[in-house]
């Protein structure tokens, strides 16, 4: 090889029998360590790997069976094949959260809720996009009862109204099932008190007795993000 | 904002597998020689792709090399783990398919393609073979060493003289 130095061939060859995958794990240990830190050394590799790859740019394509694809955006995009909650955009959220702080203002006002815990509380207009089922729910920590006012809307025929709390990036956990009466006070678990930060309520319509298992399975009717007040 | 972005990233991927699947598929299937071998490595490779797509604009790679050498690669790590499983396989893998294009593929001619051809056919048409059964048969040392009958130490001389002779004829 007129011109190269012997050291220049070594490595030549060498990045060759790497991109061809002929190294003996020793030697591969070694080749990967030098790859790090030796720029020229990656050049030749990048060289290789970019002559050799057109052996395999020249064998025919074959269309694989659409089957492959479905299964590929299943694994790699689970969320969009199945729970709902993570459909849920961003805007009915700040809508909600707008309206829940007019809200609070409004039951506060009004006498409804009575006098202020001490500490943080949190509230949420759980709402339909179009006013069809509105409940407007307020957290205590304190006391850990979840207080809810049904103002709008009601179960459909035959099934029952279910209230999530979907903590941010969390699965849904149930609240419960909402009573047939407007008002309601619900005990939330001692688990979940502290997951109403930059959380969600939503309201699915359920068999009634509520989701089989714990898992939503009916259609979501209003969303909302929870607020600190 | 997330399930916007999963949306957008998700097209992108959907347009590049629409472009290049059919190209990954050939390539599984022509080192698997198995159906259902070659389909399950395809979405290995996807994965594999999405996986790594940040790490793709610092190894210098053009995109559809860096997909083929993916694809190449994963489908070499599968048939080599099947041959280690089956020891009795040696046979088999001595029925190889011949590596050297056929007319179908010398039809389709790519610049690249004819470049890197044009120079493996320059030298003995045995190396020139064993280079194509290093890079799509998947073969090692020990293979090309039986199968041209010729001690190991001779084969990786023979084979390195080879490749040096192929990159001066590539050019660097």
């Amino acid at each position: 090889m007129s011109g190269w130095t012997e050291e220049r061939e070594d490595d030549t060859a060498v990045a060759a029998e790497y991109v061809l995958g002929l190294l003996e794990p020793a030697e591969l240990a070694a080749f990967e360590s030098r790859l790090e830190i030796d720029p020229d050394f990656r050049a030749l590799v990048a060289l290789w790997t970019e002559d050799l790859a057109a052996l395999a740019l020249a064998i025919p394509e074959t269309v694989p069976p659409a089957r492959i694809e479905a299964a590929l955006m299943r694994r790699l995009f689970p969320e969009q094949a199945q729970p709902f909650w993570r459909r849920l955009g961003i805007l009915p959220a700040i809508l909600g959260g707008l309206a829940a702080a007019l809200i609070v203002l409004w039951t506060t006002n009004a006498g409804l809720i009575g006098p202020q815990p001490e500490g943080p509380a949190y509230a949420a207009t759980v709402a339909a996009e179009d006013g069809s089922l509105v409940v407007a729910a307020r957290f205590d920590p304190a006391s850990g009862l979840l207080e809810v006012d049904r103002t709008a809307g009601a179960a459909p025929r035959g099934r029952v109204l279910e209230l999530w709390l979907i903590a941010d990036g969390a699965q849904p956990v149930s609240l419960g099932v909402l009573p047939d009466g407007a008002e309601a006070r619900i005990e939330v678990p001692e688990g979940q008190r502290g997951a109403f930060v930059n959380a969600v309520l939503a309201i699915t319509d359920e068999p009634p007795g509520g989701a089989p298992g714990g898992i939503p399975s009916g259609t979501i009717l209003a969303s909302g993000a929870v607020t600190t007040l | 904002m997330i399930a916007r972005m999963a949306m957008g990233d998700r097209q992108a991927l959907t347009s590049l597998y629409g472009a290049t699947s059919a190209k990954l598929f050939g390539i599984a299937l022509r080192v698997l020689e198995d159906r259902a071998e070659a389909e399950d490595a395809l979405q290995e490779i996807f994965v594999k792709v999405w996986q790594n797509s940040g790490r793709y604009r610092v190894n210098g790679l053009s995109p559809m090399t860096w997909l083929i050498t993916v694809a190449r690669n994963h489908s070499i790590d599968r048939l080599r783990a099947r041959r280690g499983h089956r020891a009795a396989a040696i046979d088999e893998v001595a029925e190889l398919a011949d590596l050297r294009p056929g007319p179908e593929e010398t039809a389709i001619a790519g610049s690249m393609r004819s470049r890197v051809d044009a120079c493996l056919d320059a030298l003995d048409p045995d190396r020139a073979d064993a280079v194509r059964r290093a890079y799509l048969g998947g073969e090692a040392y020990a293979d090309l060493a039986a199968r041209y009958g010729v001690p190991l130490n001779t084969i990786r001389t023979w084979l390195r003289r080879s490749l040096l002779r192929l990159r001066e004829c590539l050019g660097s």
